[in-house]
């Protein structure tokens, strides 16, 4: 893995994320569920969050809030400044497609389509498609050789670097990640760490959801989760990441 | 990507889309044929019942209290009861000219013939002068067009200009009855002309079977029965076959004593009274009548006609509709997961809306042109079947290149375009009401 040269920023002061009192709930069968409770905390600019909680604590939720593909049921949520709740759907969309990238546990790539028109997919839906930046994409992840491939023609591992690929395409400042490495191997989940920890390095604010105690290490912070419910850890600063072929 | 994204809905739900496609193509096919037989329909059905004789009638004046007995004119030779033959020009001026599709003059005289040798005994004939393929004024008409189920072996009659000799066409029965087949001669003279040097030397080109009285009759052009009769310039009869609107409340009206606009009104729509009328004003001493019962026969039979090919139409565009709904909505079902991770990456619900309703646009433009050809073709084939029954064969044949009217490719595209939209609707509204999120969990 090659190592990016060294930008450490260092992690902003202000908050990127704002949560106050935001809670989430779900009608379901005449009962309200509710996923997430008054949830306060912030997320400073260039900060690497690991949320941990067991299943149905409501990190899924959190995360969905957090990418503005579900809004609050009540509270503020605040992204980049900005009031969720204040955004039409239209301006959340647009708000969507230039700060925010996602990364799921199931990869969640087009599977008709090859590795480089996915990552182009993101493109066109935030502006428009350029294929020689979606190959430099697909190069810093390590597919260089692979971009005409169709999903189901590459590991779990490849197809999870396409979709890192395609979430940093647009370049936005938040990264969400619902247990990226939910369903890799060691090896391959040593190398989405790595390539998690450089995005940080780069900047990037990550918020990633996560199981595994290893990769909730590699955090500056852990907020976990229980009946929807935050406990939030105090930022462990002294705590490096290395990076290494 | 656009492109490659429809391209790979197209590739991938083959199977939904030819569903769709075909759907919208059936409908389209109605509607084209529909429309296509209902546009030429008119004429067709006008041509066909015009079998049963011309839905207008002119006779001169004084003949509308003619005393006939057995077809046969009593009233005395004089140019009153005639109309004359150089003012059917002024037909091609009225208004409505060019609804006027045929125009029959005929002009009876009571003629002898004489068979073999002149000492033969002269034969009484009823010798009826007629336009067999006459221009008008650019009009080429004439009796055989007006009655088209009269079957002619040999040939119509000619005019030879200057020349003693004159061919003429026999009646069935008459034919048998003085013994003539097509080639042979005879002498035919009317009232004014006496049997002396082989005047009125006629020639049968050929025999007319009629199964009416016109097959006693001997047929010539209308020129020789004028000189029998010693009256150049007159006709007796007139037979219209014009176009007509069906006849309402309002056709039946007393022009004269409609007002101002409801008068011009009346004038200007094309019902068989309104025509008999200009025509009455165009030629002097004319008695213009239609003749009824065809021409109501042919009103009914064409608004109930175009009543039902509407009723088809909007029902095979409905069912077209909801096959496109169906169609769409297990398509889309299929693309949940798609959907959710395309508004994911920031994609608005306009431009998933735009996605979906260009794949079905395309898919109706291509449908609807297709639907279109074959439409078009279906109507050539049905009128053929349609109207090819009877003795009417002849006028029977649409060609397709006569029912391919480029006006309908862009409605029948147009309506594929509303129904396919239509029905795709409700599919991509579910779709974009659809929470993004959930579809990633439903996945996860
Ligand atoms: N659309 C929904 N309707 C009703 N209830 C829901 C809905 N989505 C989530 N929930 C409920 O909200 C709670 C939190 O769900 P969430 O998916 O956030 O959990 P999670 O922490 O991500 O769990 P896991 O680790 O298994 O992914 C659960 O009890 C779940 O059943
Ligand atoms: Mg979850």
């Amino acid at each position: 893995m090659r190592v990016l040269e060294e930008t450490l920023s260092t992690p902003g002061t202000e908050s990127v994320i704002s949560l106050n009192a935001v809670t989430r709930e779900y009608a379901s069968h005449g009962n309200v569920v509710r996923a997430l409770d008054s949830a306060t905390f912030a997320i400073n600019s260039g900060e690497w969050v690991a949320i941990t909680g067991p299943s149905g604590s409501g990190k899924s939720t959190l995360v969905n809030m957090l990418g503005c593909l579900d809004r609050p049921t009540s509270g503020t949520l605040k992204i980049d400044g900005t009031d969720v709740a204040s955004m039409s759907a239209t301006e959340l969309d647009r708000f969507r497609a230039d700060k925010i990238g996602f990364i799921f546990q199931q990869f969640h790539l087009i599977p008709y389509l090859s590795a480089i028109e996915n990552v182009m997919l993101a493109q066109y839906f935030h502006s428009m498609t350029d294929e020689s930046e979606a190959r430099v994409a697909l190069e810093k992840v390590g597919l260089g050789a692979r971009i005409s491939h169709l999903p189901s023609e590459l590991s779990g591992g490849e197809q999870q670097r396409v979709c890192i690929a395609r979430a940093l395409i647009n370049n936005p400042p938040i990264l969400l990640a619902d247990e990226p490495t939910g369903n890799l191997d060691a090896a391959n989940q040593k190398i989405v760490a790595n390539l998690l920890g450089e995005l940080h390095r780069y900047g990037h604010t990550i918020v990633m959801v996560t199981h595994d105690p290893e990769m909730a290490a590699l955090a500056q912070r852990k907020i976990a989760l229980s009946h929807g419910k935050v406990f939030c850890h105090p930022t462990s600063s002294s705590r490096m990441i290395r990076l290494q072929r | 990507m656009f492109l490659r994204l429809l391209y790979e809905s197209f590739r991938r739900q083959r199977r939904r889309k030819l569903l769709a496609g075909v759907a919208i193509l059936l409908g389209t096919t109605a509607v084209t044929a529909m429309l296509a037989l209902a546009t030429t329909i008119g004429d067709r059905i006008h041509q066909e019942l015009a079998v049963y004789g011309a839905n207008i009638v002119v006779t001169p004046v004084a003949d509308s209290l003619d005393v006939k007995v057995g077809g046969v004119n009593l009233k005395p030779a004089n140019g009153g009861a005639y109309l004359h033959e150089s003012d059917l020009i002024k037909l091609r001026g009225i208004f409505w000219a060019n609804n006027i599709t045929g125009v029959s003059p005929e002009l009876r005289v009571d003629s002898v013939a004489i068979v073999g040798n002149m000492n033969s005994a002269p034969i009484p004939v009823k010798e009826r002068g007629l336009w067999f393929d006459h221009d008008l004024g650019g009009l080429r008409t004439g009796a055989p067009q007006l009655h088209p189920w009269w079957k002619l072996t040999g040939q119509w009659p000619q005019l030879f200009k200057g020349s003693d000799t004159f061919q003429v066409v026999l009646g069935a029965s008459l034919a048998k009855r003085l013994n003539l087949k097509v080639g042979d001669g005879f002498i035919l003279n009317g009232p004014t002309q006496q049997a002396v040097d082989g005047h009125g030397q006629a020639s049968a080109v050929g025999i007319v079977s009629t199964g009416d009285d016109t097959d006693n009759e001997v047929l010539v052009p209308l020129q020789i029965a004028q000189g029998g009769l010693g009256a150049d310039n007159a006709v007796s009869r007139v037979e219209i076959s014009a176009r007509t609107k069906p006849e309402d409340a309002f056709a039946r009206s007393d022009p004269d004593k409609l007002t101002g606009k409801k008068h011009d009104l009346w004038y200007c729509s094309p019902y068989a009274n309104s025509i008999a009328y200009q025509i009455r004003e165009a030629i002097p001493g004319a008695n213009a009548e239609q003749v009824r019962q065809v021409e109501q026969s042919e009103g009914t039979v064409l608004s109930r006609i175009s009543g039902l090919m509407w009723l088809i139409s909007a029902a095979a565009l409905l069912a077209a509709g909801f096959a496109v709904s169906a169609a769409m909505a297990t398509a889309i079902l299929e693309r949940r997961a798609e959907i959710g991770l395309m508004r994911s990456l920031g994609a608005s619900r306009s431009a998933i809306a735009l996605l979906f309703y260009s794949e079905t646009g395309l898919l109706a433009v291509f449908a609807g042109a297709c639907g279109y050809l074959i439409g078009s073709s279906l109507a050539a084939w049905l009128g053929a079947k349609i109207f090819a029954t009877g003795t009417a064969t002849t006028f029977a044949s649409i060609h397709i290149a006569t029912v391919l009217n480029p006006v309908l490719l862009p409605i029948v595209v147009g309506l594929a375009l509303i129904v396919a939209i239509a029905g795709s609707t409700p599919a991509i509204r579910q779709a974009l009401r659809m929470d993004p999120s959930s579809i990633l969990r439903a996945d996860a």
